[in-house]
């Protein structure tokens, strides 16, 4: 049934937003990188979504993967380094009607910015945060992280990186409050999509973590599992993801995974090979920060100030008549 | 209860049916004065008896509990605070007592709300009680009255308890409208004001340094050189500030929404607003709401514009090619339903004496506007209309008569009720007033002025036990049907003619009786003195077989005469029982009013006649095809030859048929290709030729165009393809040197 006629006229005119329009500038990014693969991904969504440029804003922080808002043609904030949680969670907070991204690195969120992290997890506040994590430092021309494999050689490990990795999948399943959390990689393109596609219709903190090749600082660095798809775990669900034929057939190396099941999340996320792709945990029932700290009434200027003045009218004293 | 013998001696021992008859037509008006119905005796003393009444109108959320009983007040708290045993024994009897004379302080009209009426109770309490029992009596009320929680208005059922309560309901329902509508604007003022402040920051009075400065605050001024910084701020503006017209519409809009009257300002605008005082949306005539609501609807539509405009600013929307056309002609005909919604809802008071022709036919016009009015028609008296000729009663004639046409006008909301009923049928009246329509509250209060021996509330029950003001509700949003928006279920005991009772008594040798009696309209209207006529005493020695209750008679016939005498039970002021005899004309009323009640019936989905004449039609056949099929039955018993079957058994499916058809194996093609769909948009084939190599809707990549480069430029693409998706295919051009080389490397990627 048609639209009544005064909402016809008053929608005349809407926009339809083409890929090629959420595009702004040319990547600087090197050829090969896996921040190219998100980008087209995350267009994809834009585009699919019909997501109005603005009301959407992509936060970052420092790092290859932080020049993410450079080539988005919407709001965006290119921040501090480790702080573009924090500045994200401000601006859903001032305006709950945009759609909110967050386009951090292994170093911006797992090092520099980890205590951001941990409590934006814990917040649940309606994000859509991807990590893009490529095991290296390549901005400042390859330096250790702290998700590069141990034996790693950078120019500050010559000797190869001393410890374990930190694993962002299992630090985030285990915060308390955390409602979201999936895993993709960028060389099978519609997964990516995919996962991308249901962490934005989360309502909640969805953490997406992307292991990403860097052709430049670790070249060769996941060819075992882009040439074997059998060292890929793919986590399948009517609540998660579900295959298409034609990728059915080629990774069959498959789990039936109900992504409510946070106990299985957890022994999956720990595993490095196979590396697990999909929907890990969701709890679409988690506390939201936003939620509870809403406020019926509506804080303008003048509503603050007007407040402020009957709560200080209630302490003066005034000159008798 | 107590039989006693009868003072007077009305009729002869040997009367015959017909002298009983003469008898009740004899008309003697004192017999009715210390009378009551004998249903309602046991009710006599109301104030001791606990029940829904009386009603404190509490603030709170209209999702929340607004209207609530007294006593269901007083059960929660008991709950709390009187465990089961001695003590919480002694807890539980002062606080009912409190209760009690909170009652019957609200039954002597003292008007206030709960906490006063609390206090004077317990003063009262407190001031008749003396010795220990004072200090206990104490320790409980205080007890109890630390855990209340909540506050109101106490009513009592009288002649201004409907309007007290719809007002109350109305007036909640229209703050939580309120609410969101001021949230809704508040938030597009706010928006609104972003945007010319976005814009005010780009123009050079904000760059001007007494205003940089002034921004910073005193603890810095001299901090800063705010020459310089004007300067430096100047020099890296954006100019693209507002186009004029855009600025004048948004400043038209803020303006609009700044200075509507329909809702009262917030504590932050008010400054704001010329002063002008909210509109009222209570009145005592619909004229006058009709013509308030012709008055302002100009605002309205002015606002509703300003709204629409901001909303389309404020998203980006705004096409001035399109819309600035559509929002010049926009007019009243231009508000949709949700529009209007917007708005508070208009409430009429009215009651139904000195109720013309012209009035109802206007309340009946605005009911059918599909304006969002509600009006509350208040009925005190529904036997009024006496009658003309002997038994033609009112039967609530003015009001009821306009509920039943609201009904069949579709689109309003319409509640009918007895004030008792109000109180179980709060959630009715909430919905009434939160449609967003027409809506009628069709009430008997029952405070008829000659019905004062009686408690308002027991007269308002007994009107809707009698069927004489039976209860409804027509609810057009419940659902598409009738048997979703029509329900008569508040209705005592719905499914019968009358609600029956059992009556118990004592007989003169103080044996236990019991009888199954029903409230018929003849005992609604014995409650009314203006009627002790339609009655007539009759001697107990003449209690004979062929004197039946009322509701016994046969409901057609109302002209024949039987040798019956219907009577009625009532109780006289020394709790004895009375038979009364009812006249003709009262019987004639009582079937008329029975007649009524049974079309509600049928409307309530209860004996429709039209599922029963359906219901037996379906049985007719049903039994009729059970025939056929005993009867074919029967036939095939007869032993009979058959053929073999030579059906054709499915044939089970072959190996061939259940394969399913593989899918042709992708074999290696001359033609150059790109598995897309895999394609990690890495820019490495497109860095090689971007022509020949492109990116599709999805940003990954395809041939686009394989002649557009060389052989060694597909190859080289495959070969620096990360994920090898690329497959060269064989050269298009013979010529093209080192071809060997060429073919030899793009092997792997065939």
């Amino acid at each position: 049934m048609s639209a009544p006629f005064p909402a016809c006229v008053v929608r005349v005119d809407d926009e339809v937003h083409t890929l090629e329009g959420y595009q702004r500038g040319v990547p600087r990014w090197c050829t090969g990188c896996g921040d190219n693969a998100i980008l087209a991904a995350v267009q994809r969504l834009c585009r699919d979504e019909q997501l109005a440029p603005e009301r959407s804003v992509f936060v970052s922080g420092i790092g290859c993967s932080s020049r993410f808002p450079h080539y988005m043609n919407v709001y965006g904030f290119h921040g501090i380094h480790g702080r573009a949680l924090p500045v994200a969670e401000g601006v859903k907070m001032a305006r709950p009607d945009l759609h909110v991204f967050v386009s951090t690195g292994d170093g911006d969120c797992c090092s520099i910015g980890a205590a951001h992290w941990i409590h934006a997890i814990r917040y649940n506040m309606d994000i859509t945060v991807v990590l893009h994590d490529n095991q290296v430092y390549g901005l400042t021309k390859m330096q250790v992280s702290p998700t590069s494999p141990q034996g790693l050689k950078t120019r500050t490990t010559p000797r190869g990186a001393h410890l374990e990795p930190l694993n962002p999948l299992t630090v985030t399943l285990g915060v308390s409050n955390v409602s979201f959390v999936a895993q993709a990689v960028d060389w099978i393109p519609e997964l990516l999509h995919d996962i991308i596609s249901l962490a934005f219709h989360h309502k909640g903190f969805s953490f997406v973590r992307v292991l990403q090749r860097c052709p430049e600082f670790m070249e060769g660095a996941f060819e075992p599992w882009v040439k074997d798809p059998s060292r890929t775990l793919l986590l399948v669900h009517k609540d998660g993801i579900e295959l298409k034929p034609n990728l059915a057939k080629v990774y069959r190396n498959q789990e039936e995974h109900d992504p409510m099941n946070l106990h299985r999340a957890r022994e999956i996320a720990s595993s490095a090979d196979p590396i697990p792709v999909g929907i890990l945990y969701r709890n679409p029932d988690a506390t939201r920060y936003e939620d509870v700290r809403k406020s019926e009434r509506l804080y303008t200027a003048d509503t603050t100030r007007a407040v402020l003045e009957k709560e200080f009218d209630k302490f003066t004293i005034w000159p008798a008549d | 209860m107590c039989d006693d013998a009868m003072s007077a001696n009305l009729l002869d021992p040997t009367v015959s049916d017909q002298a009983v008859r003469r008898a009740a037509d004899s008309r003697d008006e004192s017999v009715m004065l210390d009378l009551h119905p004998a249903m309602l005796a046991r009710y006599k003393e109301l104030a001791k008896l606990r029940y829904d009444y009386p009603l404190v109108l509490s603030r709170g959320d209209i999702g929340g509990e607004i209207v609530q009983s007294l006593s269901g007040i007083v059960d929660s708290l008991l709950q709390q605070i009187a465990p089961d045993g001695i003590e919480g024994e002694r807890v539980r009897k002062h606080v009912l007592a409190l209760e009690r004379e909170i009652r019957a302080l609200a039954m002597a009209g003292t008007n206030g709300s709960l906490s006063r009426l609390w206090e004077l109770a317990q003063s009262n309490l407190l001031a008749r009680t003396d010795g220990g029992g004072r200090a206990a009596l104490e320790d409980s009320l205080t007890r109890a009255r630390t855990v209340l929680a909540l506050d109101g208005e106490v009513i009592d059922c009288n002649g201004e308890t409907p309007a007290e309560l719809l007002k109350h309901v109305w007036d909640t329902v229209e703050s939580d409208k309120a609410r969101r509508f001021r949230n809704r604007v508040d938030r597009i003022i706010l928006g609104l004001s972003e945007i010319l402040k976005v814009d005010f920051m780009k123009s050079e009075d904000a760059r001007k340094p007494e205003r940089l400065k002034h921004s910073v605050g005193t603890a810095y001024e001299n901090a800063f050189d705010f020459e310089a910084m004007s300067q430096l701020l100047g020099a890296s503006s954006r100019k693209d500030t507002l186009p004029r017209k855009r600025r004048q519409r948004i400043d038209g809009v803020l303006t609009t929404l700044k200075s509507q009257r329909f809702f009262a300002p917030t504590l932050a605008d008010a400054k704001h607003t010329s002063g002008a005082k909210s509109h009222s949306f209570i009145f005592e005539s619909c004229t006058r709401a009709l013509a308030a609501f012709e008055q302002r609807l100009p605002e309205m539509v002015e606002l509703v514009k300003a709204i629409t405009i901001a909303e389309l600013e404020l998203e980006n929307r705004y096409r001035e090619s399109a819309h600035d056309s559509f929002f010049d002609l926009f007019d009243q005909n231009s508000l949709r339903p949700e529009d209007v919604a917007l708005f508070p809802s208009y409430l009429i008071c009215m009651r139904d004496d000195g109720f013309n022709a012209s009035e109802r036919t206007q309340l009946i016009e605005t009911l059918s506007s599909g304006l969002p009015i509600k009006v509350l028609l208040q009925s005190d008296d529904i036997l009024e209309d006496l009658p003309i000729a002997r038994g033609k009663f009112s039967f609530g004639k003015r009001a009821s008569q306009v509920a039943t046409t609201a009904v069949g006008l579709h689109s309003a909301f319409v509640l009918q009720a007895s004030s008792s009923h109000l109180y179980p049928m709060r959630k009715q009246v909430v919905r009434g007033l939160q449609y967003d329509g027409p809506a009628l509250f069709s009430v008997y209060s029952g405070a008829c002025a000659s019905a004062v021996h009686i408690p308002p509330y027991l007269v308002a029950a007994a009107a809707t036990e009698s069927r004489a003001f039976p209860a409804f509700t027509y609810d057009p949003a419940a659902g598409p049907d009738l048997a979703s928006r029509f329900s008569i279920d508040a209705n005592p005991q719905a499914q019968l003619a009358w609600p029956a009772y059992r009556l118990d008594y004592e007989d003169q040798e103080h044996q236990r009786i019991s009888e199954d009696l029903n409230f018929t309209f003849a005992d609604f209207v014995a409650c009314d003195k203006r009627y002790s006529g339609c009655f007539a005493k009759v001697p107990r020695d003449q209690w004979h077989e062929n004197l039946i209750p009322l509701a016994g008679l046969p409901v057609a016939d109302s002209d024949a005469r039987t040798d019956k005498v219907p009577y009625i039970p009532m109780v006289d002021g020394d709790n004895a029982l009375q038979k009364l005899a009812v006249d003709d004309g009262l019987i004639g009323a009582a079937r008329r009013c029975a007649e009524l009640w049974r079309s509600l019936q049928e409307l309530g989905g209860i004996n429709s006649s039209h599922a029963q004449r359906l219901l037996a039609q379906e049985k007719e056949l049903w039994q009729q095809q059970m025939e056929r099929e005993v009867a074919a039955l029967k036939a095939r018993a007869e032993p009979e030859v058959k053929a073999p079957n030579v059906e054709q058994a499915p044939s089970a499916p072959t190996e061939t048929s259940l394969a399913q058809p593989e899918a042709a194996a992708e074999a290696p093609t001359d033609e150059p290709y790109i598995e897309t769909p895999r394609c990690t948009t890495c820019d490495e084939c497109t860095q090689i030729n971007n022509r020949m190599f492109a990116y599709d809707d999805n940003k990954q990549a395809y041939i686009a165009d394989p002649d557009a480069g060389t052989y060694r430029q597909l190859v080289e693409a495959a070969e620096s393809c990360q994920v090898a998706i690329i497959h060269p295919g064989k050269p298009r051009n013979p010529n093209e040197p080192n071809l060997d080389e060429l073919i030899k490397r793009a092997e792997p990627f065939r």
